[in-house]
């Protein structure tokens, strides 16, 4: 028996080289599982700022907010949000399109993609500009600042990200299987996570 | 159904529905009604989601198990 074992052992490691394969969840591959992770810790981070942010206004209670005399150019955030709403459409359509297989649906959804998350970053760095207040003016505009700055990082992980695939789509590297186009799903992924939380962004320090 | 960008973005679209709602009760009535709007939404929205992942969840090892 334990000749046995130790034969089979041998005949188990004259086959395998390297590192034994890595565990992975039976029920979700691990790229889509990886990001999945991921965004609940960056749920967890904003959240972290929400927190912040909600402290100042409701437990501080300055007796305006904004502060006297600050103001936020609420329809050009109005905008903006319409651009980052959009692009999450552009990226849907560009996905649906290479599971149909078609590649020239794929280019042009992650360029249109591309370009809207890139205005939107335009117009926000533009806002930041023209405001008329820093993160140093009080914790109204340090709060102000970290938590669109905060999004504003993640606009430009994104941006980079969808830069890749686009890059790779335009070398042919996506297909219509689902295994063949992960490099487009899993940017997809974090550029909706990334629109969601913009509107709850929008809404919480612009609107309400 | 699977875990996928499909599945995300239809959370785009609910977000977005939802965020149009609290802005709209904002514009027309106070920021205080807004924002409760906006608190409940947020729960119904958690509840909804637990249930959503928890199903879909179930479905990947039922169709996993029975493959």
């Amino acid at each position: 028996m334990e000749s046995a074992t130790v034969a089979v052992g041998h005949d188990h490691a004259d086959h395998h080289h390297g590192p034994p394969e890595a565990n992975q969840s039976s029920r979700i591959d691990r790229q889509t599982l990886g990001i999945l992770l991921f965004i609940v810790s960056e749920v967890m981070l904003f959240g972290a700022f929400f927190a912040s942010y909600f402290f100042l206004r409701v437990v501080v209670d300055p007796p305006s907010w904004p502060p006297h005399p600050y103001e936020l150019p609420v329809a050009v955030a109005g905008m903006n949000t319409a651009i980052l709403v959009s692009s999450s459409f552009t990226i849907h359509y560009a996905l649906e399109s290479i599971r149909r297989g078609n590649r020239t649906g794929l280019k042009l959804g992650l360029v249109a993609t591309w370009l809207l998350g890139a205005t939107f970053l335009f117009i926000q760095i533009n806002e930041y500009v023209h405001l008329g207040f820093s993160a140093r003016d009080l914790s109204f505009g340090s709060i102000f600042y970290s938590l669109t700055g905060l999004h504003g990082a993640h606009v430009f992980v994104g941006l980079m990200l969808l830069s890749f695939a686009t890059i790779r789509a335009f070398r042919g590297h996506f297909g219509p299987e689902e295994k063949d186009h992960l490099g487009v799903e899993v940017p997809g992924i974090y550029w909706h996570f990334v629109d969601i939380m913009w509107l709850v962004v929008f809404v919480t320090v612009y609107v309400l | 159904m699977k875990l996928n960008e499909a599945a995300v973005f239809k959370w785009v679209v609910i977000v977005g529905i939802a965020a149009a709602a609290v802005i709209a009760v904002t514009l027309l009535t106070r920021p205080l009604v807004g924002s409760l709007l906006g608190l409940v939404l947020v729960i119904a929205g958690c509840i909804y989601g637990y249930r959503w992942i928890e199903q879909r969840w179930r479905e990947l090892g039922a169709k996993k198990s029975g493959s």
